[in-house]
């Protein structure tokens, strides 16, 4: 050891050099090191505080939204018309894949296989190892959520997600397509009802904001954690009636096949005397599931195509219009329809009533015409008493009445009739609409009251007088005319009828607010009982195809030329219309059917009477019964109603023959025998008055089969008569006015052609074809 | 004078004088048990999280696993401490060739027979436990030096003497640690040894030009290896989204722990950090979860004691009468504030990051039972010095 060579000296002490420099190490180390080190401290601590805690809630903090449960729709009756489902959103989070050491190649195949997404597709997502959130799949329905969650279970994975969501599902598919509406992906209303009320339907999403661990996971023994409920979507009834609305869009669809039908169909069905709307259709429509897609012929156009460009059009043109609710969209020169207004206007100013007397001579020059005028029958009407010019849309008998009513009146009334809103600039164009609560709406067009009220110029109140000159929406008119037959009062049109809270407990109720009293109730019966006339008069109502055998339907037809098409230069196209209303003895709903561009080579003259009016028929037929409105025929009509056929089996010819002829059928046998064994048609077959029922006595029905005939142009008992020779028997889609020649065949539910059995039924639609009646009106 | 005069007399009768010797610094000790206990304290907040979240063999998911040990291994070190400040200073400094012999023996072993944790193999393994044989180098070189500046007294001017052997010994560990490697220990037993160098009397323009070769040496590094140049990058640029969750990763969410915890802290056991973000939240970033926990009056309020145990073992470095004492008094206190510099510095991106642990906090049985027993050889050398004259 050093020491013990120098034992006697001693050990040394530190030397004053030493001494001095441990002090400065002193100096270094345990005060300046420590200062440096405090200031970086309150540098990282106190100044840049926010920075890093912004960051650290940033990374720590995890914010979940809890999906508030979207309200359902439904129609008046209860029925579910849009409903929310729960389905979940499956993602990965690749960082914690990565920090749980799991297998991406695992995850990849096993998801890819549930649920059919690209497996390269999520080794592409997996990658992404900054990543907390790449979503795989959405809107995954339960069952395969049920998988996933399996899966996730199995291999132990912290890194395969599962997120609740929803998805909307409409029962209905493409009913009431437009009233309804659809939601977007993230369950926000586009249009229709989804959209009107989407603050109402959504509800508020809930929160829950927690501190969680680096694997996501909470953290021990730390409760930070916030949680705000979700607060559930409301429900939403509608004031449409699911049955209606299918019957208005089944005979919609009816009529656009049968008359080619070129541009869609628009209908609406209102309570007239509260202005629910119980349905409204716009045609073509779209499967709310899917609305996106369009109709297979359109894809085919598509397919067909050649640059996408051209797809891509073809689509969004498609689109745009099968989304479009003409019902409230479009605006159009309502044409004939319109003069009920101008005749409720007439009586109520008293410049017309029952007894005055009309002559048309076929046309009319007013002042500022610089050409006459010409009635739809250009040879005239003659003379004719108020409801006959009804009955026969005599244009010129109209313009007399707008004349009547003068200008200043016309537009008093137009305006009371919720057809435009005033402005205070006399020179501008008026415009206005019913303000319903659906997205969308149009305005109507209407000049300025300088050029309507010029007195050296009366030719736009002429034309105004039988519904031209001026646009409105379909929905317009329809309140306006439901006005006209309810006493008077103009109702506010309207969809929803209540709004309750997802506990059931109704948040708001709506009622029928009237808007004014437009016309008297006098001149509100007198109306009614004209329109009735138009229908129910076989021979000179131009609305006679709208009737219905057993209800008193009233309406009026409206043809118009759609006048922009023809100035931009296009071929003519019309409007046809009718607009109905029922029962007469007590109005309570009103049909307005749009047929936009009907074919003229579809076999049916094109007019609102031909065509429109047997479309509010057949609707009528249906809706009355459904909605509860008892059918009362005449003894007339209870001749030529269809017949319901009994059971005759075991009964002898003599007992056969009475019961049949208290059904208002006759009989034929077959056979010998003496009691009877088989019978055609079968008991509860619906066959026309008249018709000869088929009695097999100890024979049997031969079993060979018949070809159905073409019935297309015969009427309905020669028709009749025909089936009958081949043991074959008819029934008709509604009963009919009269067994006049004119009401002909148009359509028949068995194709001519087909092979059938004897005693099957055949069911034809009548229209009532005469041809003395041909015209735009 | 009696007293020292009977030290005078013969070494071997030092071992005679233990019933002579005063009593230990009790400020010192008092230091370095509120110290431990606030250490260890620590280490259950910071370390609970991670073991139970992060079952691995070793701890099974028991949340208090390391936080038992430390206390274990916190109560055999206050033993050993003691013990340590029972032997006289004598004794240390007879075993210091042996001591340096042997940890230099353990440096050649650990490659051969050492435990590969990540890239390096700097520990051996024990069985109950495992330690780092760079932690006995540290000690052996603070008491070897003292015993060669000891005894080349005046000669230490010169480079035979002052600068060779030295040099020499220093090199050898350089060489080992770096076969490990070991950067980090190289670091603190280079300063280590030149602050020992440096008491010693070894003229400054030694250390000049030594400040100069390790800057040119540091430039080259950093321009011409790219993993140091990585670690400039991200120390300048530590917030870098690019690098946050790469090689920045550790110094991002320990300046985010640092950063997160305000003046005072989110409070004891409340940080999220620890919650898997911070990595060796219980070793080398354990003062993340300080500063997090205790915010900044908290964070202060410890590194002003570790000031004042430094400033303690410097004063009673002054007041030694034996010169190796004070040589040995002096470089475990050096030792003990680089290592609290420099880990701290690290925790708050002051400097590159490099893996340095905090005495009496980070966990790790076998250095804290060392960074004791060291502490014990400072109370044991506090003993020599006479008490003030009232």
């Amino acid at each position: 050891m050093a020491t013990s060579k120098q034992p006697h000296k001693g050990p040394s002490t530190p030397n004053r050099m030493m001494l001095s420099r441990t002090l400065f190490l002193m100096i270094v180390c345990g005060v300046v090191a420590f200062i440096a080190l405090g200031i970086n401290l309150f540098y990282l601590q106190i100044v840049r505080h926010d920075e890093f805690e912004t960051m650290a809630i940033e990374q720590q903090v995890r914010d979940t939204t809890v999906n508030a449960a979207r309200g359902t729709i439904y129609d008046r009756n209860g029925k579910i018309l849009a409903m929310s489902a729960s389905v979940e959103t499956v993602y990965i989070s690749p960082w914690e894949i990565i920090q749980n050491d799991e297998d991406p190649e695992l995850i990849a195949t096993g998801l890819s296989e549930i649920l059919g997404v690209d497996k390269d597709k999520i080794l592409a997502m997996a990658a992404k190892t900054e990543s907390w959130y790449q979503p795989v799949a959405y809107k995954v329905e339960a069952d395969l959520a049920e998988q996933v969650r399996e899966f996730k279970a199995e291999n132990d994975l912290i890194g395969v997600k599962l997120q609740a969501d929803t998805k909307r599902y409409y029962p209905y598919s493409s009913l009431a397509s437009h009233v309804i509406g659809y939601v977007g992906f993230e369950n926000t209303g586009l249009s229709g009802v989804e959209l009107a009320y989407d603050s109402v339907l959504s509800g508020v999403n809930g929160r829950i904001i927690r501190a969680t661990n680096a694997q996501g996971t909470d953290l021990l023994y730390t409760n930070f954690e916030d949680y705000y409920d979700a607060e559930d979507g409301s429900d939403v009834t509608l004031t449409i009636d699911a049955n209606v609305q299918y019957y208005l869009e089944k005979h919609l669809q009816q009529a656009v096949s049968d008359y080619g039908v070129q541009n869609g169909a628009a209908g609406i069905v209102m309570d007239v005397n509260t202005g629910e709307i119980l349905a409204m259709a716009s045609l073509g429509n779209f499967d709310l599931n899917d609305y996106d897609a369009v109709s297979e012929e359109v894809q085919a156009q598509i397919d067909a195509a050649e640059t996408e460009e051209e797809k891509a059009q073809i689509l969004s043109d498609a689109q745009f219009l099968q989304w479009r609710n003409k019902a409230l969209e479009d605006t159009y020169e309502p044409g004939s329809t319109f003069k009920i207004i101008t005749l409720s206007m007439a009586l109520d100013l008293g410049v017309t009533s029952l007894e005055s007397s009309y002559y048309c001579g076929g046309s009319i020059q007013v002042t500022g015409d610089t050409t006459a005028r010409n009635c739809w029958k250009t040879y005239g009407h003659g003379s004719q008493t108020l409801t006959q010019a009804v009955q026969h849309s005599c244009n010129v008998a109209f313009i007399n009445l707008g004349l009547a009513v003068g200008a200043e009146n016309f537009y008093k009334y137009a305006e009371a009739f919720g057809f435009f809103q005033d402005n205070e600039d006399s020179s501008a164009p008026l415009s206005g609409n019913t303000g319903i609560e659906l997205q969308g709406e149009a305005s109507s067009i209407w000049w300025s009251r300088d050029v309507f009220e010029n007195p050296q110029n009366l030719s736009q109140l002429a034309a105004a007088s039988f519904g031209q000159t001026f646009t409105i929406t379909p929905l317009q008119l329809i309140t306006a005319v439901s006005a006209c037959v309810n006493g008077g009062k103009l109702m506010e049109p309207y969809v929803v009828k209540e709004v309750a809270d997802a506990n059931g407990d109704v948040i708001s109720a709506a009622s029928p607010t009237v808007k004014r009293q437009v016309i008297s109730e006098e001149t509100s019966d007198i109306v009614c009982q004209i329109l009735e006339q138009v229908v129910s008069d076989s021979v000179e109502g131009t609305g006679k195809n709208a009737y219905v055998a057993g209800y008193h339907v009233g309406g009026k037809t409206g043809t118009s030329e759609k006048v922009a098409q023809e100035v931009a230069g296009g071929p003519k196209e019309y409007i046809v219309s009718f607009i109905g209303i029922a029962p007469m003895t007590d109005p309570q709903y009103a049909v307005l059917v749009l047929l936009d561009n009907p074919s003229s080579d579809s076999g049916t003259y094109v007019s609102g009477g031909n065509m429109a009016a047997p479309t509010v028929g057949n609707i009528f037929a249906d809706i009355l019964p459904a909605l509860g409105v008892e059918a009362e025929y005449t003894a007339e009509e209870e001749q030529h109603t269809d017949k319901s056929v009994p059971n005759l089996s075991g009964l002898t010819v003599e007992e056969a023959a009475a019961r049949l002829q208290e059904a208002g059928l006759s009989y034929r046998t077959i056979g010998t025998g003496s009691t009877i064994t088989d019978q055609l048609p079968r008991a509860g077959a619906v066959i026309a008055a008249n018709s000869e029922v088929i009695l097999y006595l100890d024979a049997e029905p031969d079993p060979s089969l018949e070809e159905v005939p073409n019935l297309t142009g015969l009427s309905y008992s020669i028709a009749r008569q025909r089936l009958a020779y081949q043991g074959l028997f008819i029934s008709a889609a509604r009963g009919i006015a009269s067994d006049s020649n004119t009401v002909v065949v148009t359509t028949q539910s068995i194709e001519a052609g087909t092979q059938v059995e004897h005693g099957t039924v055949i069911e034809v639609a009548l229209v009532d074809n005469d041809a003395s009646m041909y015209g735009r009106y | 004078m009696e007293y020292s005069g009977a030290r005078m007399t013969s070494h071997r009768e030092d071992l005679r004088d233990i019933p002579l010797r005063g009593q230990i610094d009790l400020p010192f000790l008092m230091l370095v048990l509120l110290l431990l206990t606030i250490g260890v304290v620590m280490i259950f907040s910071a370390s609970f999280a991670r073991a139970y979240y992060d079952p691995t063999d070793e701890t099974g998911g028991n949340a208090a696993y390391y936080f038992i040990r430390q206390l274990i291994f916190a109560g055999i070190g206050i033993g050993a401490m003691f013990v340590c400040a029972g032997l006289p200073v004598a004794f240390y400094r007879r075993m210091s060739r042996l001591l340096l012999i042997v940890s230099l023996a353990l440096l050649v072993a650990v490659p051969i027979i050492g435990v590969r944790v990540g890239g390096a193999r700097r520990w051996i393994s024990l069985g109950f436990t495992t330690f780092q044989p760079s932690e006995i180098t540290k000690i052996a070189v603070i008491l070897y030096f003292a015993t060669l500046i000891c005894k080349f007294k005046d000669k230490m001017r010169t480079v035979r003497y002052g600068i060779v052997p030295f040099a020499a010994i220093l090199g050898v560990i350089a060489v080992l640690l770096v076969l490990e490697p070991h950067l980090s220990a190289t670091i603190i037993i280079f300063a280590i040894g030149a602050a020992m160098m440096f008491l010693g009397g070894v003229e400054k323009k030694w250390f000049i030009g030594g400040a100069v070769a390790m800057a040119i040496f540091v430039f080259i590094f950093v321009n011409f290896f790219p993993y140091a140049s990585s670690r400039i990058s991200t120390w300048l640029d530590p917030l870098n989204p690019e690098e946050r969750s790469g090689d920045a990763y550790q110094i991002y969410q320990s300046l985010i722990s640092v950063g997160s915890g305000g003046l005072s802290g989110l409070g004891l056991g409340q940080s999220r950090q620890k919650y898997l973000y911070l990595p060796e939240e219980h070793n080398d970033f354990i003062f993340a979860v300080v500063c997090e926990e205790l915010g900044f009056i908290g964070a202060m309020l410890i590194l002003c004691l570790f000031a004042l145990l430094v400033i303690r073992g410097y004063w009673l470095a002054l007041h030694c009468r034996d010169r190796y004492s004070f040589l040995v008094c002096a470089g475990i206190t050096t030792m003990i504030a680089l290592q609290v510099f420099l880990n701290v510095a690290v925790c708050t991106n002051l400097i590159p990051c490099t893996g340095i642990s905090l005495p009496f906090f980070s966990y790790g049985g076998t250095a804290l039972l060392i960074q004791l027993a060291e502490m014990g050889i400072v109370l044991s050398i506090s003993r020599d010095i006479p008490a003030r004259k009232e």
